[in-house]
């Protein structure tokens, strides 16, 4: 109890020190109060994340406890020059690129040539423009307030990408969302969010990173609302690379109307404390929705992904393809419930979790859950948990490849069913050069 | 070449598999090695890869004078030794060009030879593909992966002709294959023999060795050499079968 008290008391140090630093707000922004004041109350209302909850078991936030995190404000990083991010953009980008460096969308490195009519991209803090009644609408509409720190995103949000997509409109190329953390010399605590609309009929293609210049000590705590109408498509692709001394909490929260589809893409390689909660609500009959990611645990790092799949609609699939790979002392969290309510029938729900140890250290909690209450549908769910293969690394070696080499091949071949699933070449490309580096970390 | 095996004994899980064995494989040689199902042959073949787990307790393996059993995988097949799979391993989500590729430059980096790039390499595995008649599309597939039996058989005499090994140990090369892929693979090795590359043909049918003639048969068994002979020995095995050597053998 005394240490939920402590830990309670911090939070709420941090939710009136992100007060202060706002004040004055600019007043492009007041149309958010009623937003901030409802994240506000649930913040003092709400307890913080213990092991005795379940969603929070194997994921400790005893880390809020080893550092002060001071708010990030709008500051001298706009400085921030395209040739020093240069290592992190996409070769033969097309689309609409929207830095955030610390949280603040940095325009002089954003790229916002490429506009599409039908296409509205702001940001929440004003930056690109007035923001539309069609987009207030739905901030924090789609959310639901699930732990603490969704809502301290509420009360504190700097800023973020907000999407709208209008009817029948299909982008002509993927928007590139890429958060730059760059390190400060007290630990920050940034609120990314972010707000992505699709009217029917309209089809885009969002990517989504996290990234740091150097290795920094920070907390995103990042929230996402997505809404996709009737006959909507969206590809999401999201990339973790924080730094290996961050923490990254993301929540990540979808509504498919009517024959939607949702594909989302997700790889978190980095922090030393990363979780992301994916919670995407079936609304409407007939939608579907591929969730594929990749979680790596090297030594000291934990990486946890919560899954939350609400079937509430008949004839409506979703696929779950999640994948880790651990060494040292890494531990991954895997959980993910899909619920079938009685009204969805004809749902088909198959979810998979699939686990590489490459050191006995290291520690896996996975636990898929099923809860069915409609009669006829199609469900499954599989967990397995292995090492490296004998067979395989003895074939890669007796080819002159190196035993360091082979495992991270391997481990590539392994990730190769998560990755390929990233249509946008340029992304997978940086994506597995991304994962090699960090592989070639965990071998030698 | 010279591979040069003396008194050479292993075990797997403390269980002495080779008690004494020896073979000398001079350049341009090919040798056929036969046997009973247990008697040693896949355990040869896999002790002189290099394989985890096949502990050699005496005797020793040269080539050219170098020290074999020292050296890990990798380093034999640097120096040009390739083992060819009885079970070719199915590499999930590893792409075969990109597999194909690094082993190659990898024995190129241990010989300090320069690296190929994509379109050197590209060019050089279009000119073997056409060798074991393999399909195109099996090179941006996984490595053996979903491949039919025959197919992963091209695939590693496929590898035997991109790396112009010095020694070849073709691990029942002919298992699973059917009579025309038995004629293809044969013919790729047949092209593949030269003055400067020693092979070692591991198999127990006579069938193989129609296909490719060996200039010297051994029969192994109960983990020594108990027989050496030219071709027609292996005839002589097909019609009075393993037995009377492997009889002789426990007599002695």
């Amino acid at each position: 109890m005394s240490t939920e008290q402590h830990a309670g008391t911090s939070l709420n140090a941090v939710l009136q020190a992100g007060q202060r630093a706002m004040t004055p707000r600019p007043s492009n922004m007041d149309w958010l109060t009623p937003v901030r004041e409802r994240g506000a109350a649930s913040v003092a209302e709400m307890p913080l994340p213990s092991r005795k909850d379940e969603a929070w078991r194997y994921t400790s936030v005893g880390f809020l406890e080893q550092a002060e995190y001071q708010p990030l404000v709008e500051g001298p990083f706009d400085a921030i020059q395209l040739s020093d991010i240069d290592d992190l953009l996409l070769p033969q980008s097309q689309g609409l690129r929207l830095v955030f460096v610390n949280g603040y969308l940095a325009t002089a490195v954003s790229d916002l040539a490429h506009q599409q009519d039908g296409i509205q991209v702001r940001s929440l803090a004003g930056g690109l423009g007035d923001v539309s009644v069609d987009l207030r609408r739905h901030l924090d509409a789609i959310a639901e307030h699930r732990h603490v720190f969704a809502a301290l995103n509420s009360a504190l949000m700097s800023d973020g990408a907000l999407i709208h997509v209008d009817r029948d409109i299909v982008s002509r190329a993927p928007i590139e969302i890429l958060h730059i953390s760059v390190g400060m010399e007290q630990p920050g605590i940034s609120h990314p969010r972010h707000l992505i609309v699709l009217e029917s009929g309209a089809r885009a293609e969002i990517t989504e990173r996290y990234a740091c210049l150097g290795d920094a000590r920070y907390f995103n705590n990042a929230l996402v609302e997505v809404a996709l109408g009737a006959d909507s498509e969206l590809l999401h692709t999201r990339l973790q690379e924080e730094s290996p001394q961050s923490q990254h909490l993301s929540d990540l929260q979808v509504r498919l109307a009517e024959r939607s589809r949702y594909r989302l893409v997700m790889a978190a390689l980095g922090g030393a404390w990363s979780r992301s909660d994916v919670r995407v609500s079936f609304d409407g009959e007939g939608a579907e929705a591929e969730l594929d990611g990749l979680m790596l645990a090297r030594d000291q790092q934990l990486n946890d992904i919560h899954l939350d799949v609400q079937h509430k609609s008949a004839h409506c699939t979703s696929r779950e393809t999640f994948k880790g790979i651990l060494d040292g002392k890494g531990r991954v969290v895997f959980d993910g419930r899909i619920v079938v309510a009685e009204d969805a029938q004809k749902t088909d729900a198959q979810l998979s979790n699939d686990n590489l140890m490459l050191s006995r250290s290291s520690e896996v909690d996975t636990k898929p859950q099923l809860e069915i209450y409609a009669d006829d549908v199609k469900c499954s769910h599989g967990t397995t948990v292995g090492e490296l293969d004998a067979n395989m690394m003895f074939y890669l070696r007796s080819r002159g490849i190196p035993h360091a080499r082979a495992k991270q091949m391997l481990c590539q071949g392994f990730a190769e069913e998560v990755m390929a699933h990233i249509d946008n070449e340029p992304l997978r490309a940086y994506a597995n050069k991304l994962l090699t580096a960090r592989l070639a970390q965990t071998t030698e | 070449m010279r591979l040069s095996i003396k008194n050479l004994r292993a075990e797997i899980e403390g269980k002495e598999i080779l008690r004494g064995l020896d073979l000398d494989v001079g350049p341009g040689e090919v040798h056929a090695i036969m046997g009973p199902n247990g008697s040693g042959k896949s355990t040869l073949a896999h002790v002189l890869a290099g394989r985890d787990g096949y502990e050699v307790t005496a005797g020793e393996i040269t080539l050219d004078d170098q020290d074999l059993i020292e050296l890990a995988p990798e380093g034999r097949a640097g120096l040009g030794v390739f083992l060819a799979f009885q079970y070719p391993v199915e590499l999930p989500g590893v792409n075969n060009t990109h597999f194909l590729k690094e082993s190659l430059n990898a024995q190129r980096k241990a010989r300090g030879e320069p690296e190929l790039d994509s379109v050197a390499f590209l060019k050089l595995i279009r000119e073997k593909m056409a060798l074991v008649s393999m399909k195109p599309e099996l090179l941006k597939r996984p490595v053996n992966a979903g491949f039919s039996g025959g197919e992963k058989k091209r695939n590693e005499i496929l590898q035997m002709a991109l790396f112009e090994p010095k020694l070849a140990i073709l691990d029942e090369t002919d298992s699973g294959l059917d009579i025309d892929a038995l004629r293809t693979v044969s013919d790729g090795v047949n092209a593949l023999r030269s003055p400067e590359r020693s092979i070692i043909l591991v198999t127990h049918y006579q069938r193989l060795l129609d296909y490719i003639e060996p200039d010297f048969v051994h029969v192994l068994a109960g983990g020594r050499i108990v027989r050496s002979g030219d071709k027609t020995l292996a005839r002589e095995l097909e019609q009075k079968g393993y037995g009377w050597l492997t009889g002789e053998d426990e007599a002695a």
